[in-house]
């Protein structure tokens, strides 16, 4: 089961907010696992398996101690979600190289929980849709579509930031 | 398969969910359209950042400590 603690330990990070809540989500998740074992059937997804126990135990134990007010409303939040993709299209790689680790996971942790999780599961840990779906308890077209937003937000606020610190112009060049 | 089709399976594709024949489908759309291939190019960017950049992290050294001496005693 170790094999899985690094991407528990992100998925916990993302979910908390906070590396030591993290640390004791993940550590009670893997206690749970443990115990629980007779719940778990051999040669299905271990990995899965653990993402769901960790999420059930964030829902109950952890997830009011790290709510943060959203700064804005999800449609207020989608109308300024545009990318310009056009305006990329040359210095793109300069784009994502320019962007630090710290602004990313400040994106990352800044998306509606919803779109987090959902964008954590697959695009960082590579979870594919139906996995995804198990984990999060949700149909496929849900994961799809949580996916979508969820990037077209992470997308934008990368965009804004890049704009404040001068990377780009407004209008994209 | 048009422009619309094609970006309507933009994830799809990227992530690696549609059909062969789908996939097949909108390769080839990509192949005759430089547009929608540059488009699809910033998408698989940004999603290959994203991974890279946020997996860096792991779980600390203290924590797998902290787990295997409350498996295993060790």
């Amino acid at each position: 089961m170790l094999p899985h603690l690094d991407t528990l330990y992100r998925v916990a990070l993302r979910l908390t907010r906070s590396p030591a809540d993290a640390d004791d989500l993940v550590q009670e998740t893997m206690l749970k696992a443990y115990r629980g074992f007779d719940g778990f059937t051999p040669g299905t997804n271990a990995k899965g398996w653990l993402l769901t126990i960790l999420r059930h135990a964030f829902i109950n134990e952890y997830r009011r101690r790290s709510r943060r007010p959203e700064t804005m409303d999800l449609d207020t939040a989608e109308a300024i979600a545009a990318f310009p993709e056009e305006g990329l299209a040359d210095p793109r790689e300069r784009f994502f190289d320019q962007i630090v680790d710290e602004a990313l996971l400040r994106a990352v942790d800044e998306l509606p929980e919803a779109f987090r999780e959902a964008v954590v599961l697959s695009d960082i840990e590579g979870l594919n849709y139906q996995e995804t779906a198990r984990v999060l308890g949700v149909p496929v077209g849900t994961v799809k579509s949580r996916l979508f937003r969820g990037r077209r937000l992470l997308k934008g606020r990368l965009y804004r930031y890049a704009v404040e610190m001068g990377y780009v112009k407004k209008d994209g060049t | 398969m048009n422009c619309q089709e094609a970006l309507e399976h933009l994830y799809e594709f990227l992530d690696r969910e549609l059909t062969p024949d789908d996939e097949r489908r909108v390769r080839e759309h990509l192949t005759a359209c430089p547009p929608c291939d540059d488009r699809f190019d910033v998408e698989q960017a940004f999603l290959r950042f994203v991974e890279a950049r946020c997996r860096v992290q792991g779980a600390p050294p203290e924590l797998r400590r902290r787990i295997l001496q409350d498996l295993f005693g060790a």
